[in-house]
This record gives structure tokens, sequence and C-alpha cells, in this order.
């Protein structure tokens, strides 16, 4: 995989840190570099994007807001790419699997 | 008792004329109103691109419901109609109040706690901001005074 994976540019990046109450993960040190074994931090301190936007459900039906956190095979992203705290990140994982079986999303495709 | 909130998701063969669909629709409806069901959204989505082949079939017209309705038997009925149908490749249904009703409390919440703690005022993106999804529940507490 190439070093720079992250699959959308993110809109909302300054992140207006509040209070670090909700998503704001108390970032590790250097996160640069590439991926190199497992000494590394979470790259890029960055916020969770439904935090910051204060989303409340994440709606299956929203192709074009599930589809940055999909691998181009169709995987989902691990947390650690994307930044999204663990709450979004299970409720993401329930929109994307309904998504997938409503044939909005692919379970895999072909590289 | 309570009323439950579904979505309803089915997609036809992009070749089924209109008029099939809306039969479709219009059984769908009929059924949902003898087991003292509502539909409260209907929308269309036209032929789309599927994310993998369905029956043989690269694209299908999207139809998406959604149910308020007081029994749960209403949807097993629901749903084998859709699975009889022909034309009818897929179908889903969710149950949505469960999740409509967190949603509220959190939301409760939240706004319980930017008034106790006054919110300095942040980027761009912050503010007593509704959440920006089309969130299918209408704006009723009723769901979760249950």
């Amino acid at each position: 995989m190439s070093e720079t994976a992250s699959p959308a540019p993110r809109p909302h990046s300054g992140p207006p840190r509040e209070g670090g109450r909700e998503g704001g993960r108390p970032s590790g040190g250097p996160g640069g570099g590439p991926r190199r074994g497992k000494r590394q931090f979470f790259r890029k301190k960055k916020v969770c994007r439904f935090c910051v936007e204060r989303v409340d459900f994440i709606d299956y039906k929203r192709v074009e807001m599930l589809q940055p956190f999909l691998q181009d095979r169709g995987k989902v992203l691990p947390r650690r790419m994307t930044g999204t705290c663990s709450k979004h990140q299970r409720w993401l994982g329930v929109a994307i699997k309904r998504a997938r079986n409503i044939a909005l999303l692919p379970f895999a495709t072909e590289l | 008792m309570e009323e439950r909130l579904y979505d309803l998701i089915f997609i036809c063969m992009p070749t089924t004329p209109e008029e099939d669909i809306a039969k479709i629709v219009a059984t769908l409806e009929q059924a949902a109103a003898e087991r003292g069901g509502k539909v409260e959204k209907l929308e269309k989505w036209g032929t789309r691109k599927l994310a993998y082949r369905v029956s043989k079939q690269r694209e299908g017209y999207f139809v998406y419901m959604a149910l308020r309705a007081t029994q749960g038997e209403l949807i097993k009925e629901l749903e084998r109609r859709l699975k009889v149908t022909d034309a009818v490749i897929k179908y889903m249904t969710i149950r949505l109040d469960e999740e409509i009703k967190r949603q509220q409390k959190l939301v409760a919440r939240r706004e319980q706690r930017t008034r106790r703690r006054p919110r300095r005022p942040a980027g761009p993106s912050s503010g007593p901001s509704p959440s920006p999804t089309p969130s299918p529940s209408p704006a009723e507490p009723a769901a979760a005074a249950g």
C-alpha cells in the first residue's frame, strides 16, 4: 500500500478542538511518517469527522457520506486511517453493512 | 402500544415499467393500511447502478418508503409480498425507532451540556446545528415518549 492511503480530502480538518469531550483523541506525538512497523503513532492527529459535525445518525442511504471510508477494494478503513472515534466507527460499520446489503455499496471490488 | 418506524427499500428490475412500480407501491400501501400502518414517506430514486450484480442485473430501480406501524406483523406481510413479486430483486427493512430514540437522547444530553457549559465560539462547523443527515424520523418527540 502506498504511504498516504488517506481516502478523501477533509473539509473540516481545521479542528475546533472543543473541550476534547467528544471525539478529540488525545493524539499521540509525532504522528508523521509512513507505516514503519508497530512503533507508529497515530498519523496526522485527525479528529473524528462526525464528532466535529455533531452527526447523530450515520445514514446508510447516503452513499457519498460513506464512500470515503472504504478502501478501493471495498473494505472498511480502520479507524486509525480515518481518525474516526470509536462510537462513530461502530455506527459507520453498521451503516456500511446496511448499504452493502442493499447494493448501494460493494462488498468487494476487484483491484 | 408504541409505534415503530421502519425504512423499507426495495429494488426492481430496471426494465420495469412505471405502472408496475406504482402497482407494487399501491399494494404495499394498502397492505399497510389494513394493518394499521401508515406510509410516511415514499421516494423513488429511479434507476441506479448497483454496487454488485443482483439477479444478473447491473442496475436497478430503487424505491424507498418510510413506514409507521404498531404491529410487527405488517413487516412480515410486506416482505412476503415483495418476495413474491417477480419484478422486485432485492428488499430490505430496517427498524429505526430505537435508533431515533437514542439519537434524540444524545441530542438532549448535548443540549443540556451546552446549556451548563457555555461553549466558546469555535470555527466554521460548530453551533447548535441539527444533524445534517436526512434522518428518517419526523421531528416528533412522540417516539421518545414511548
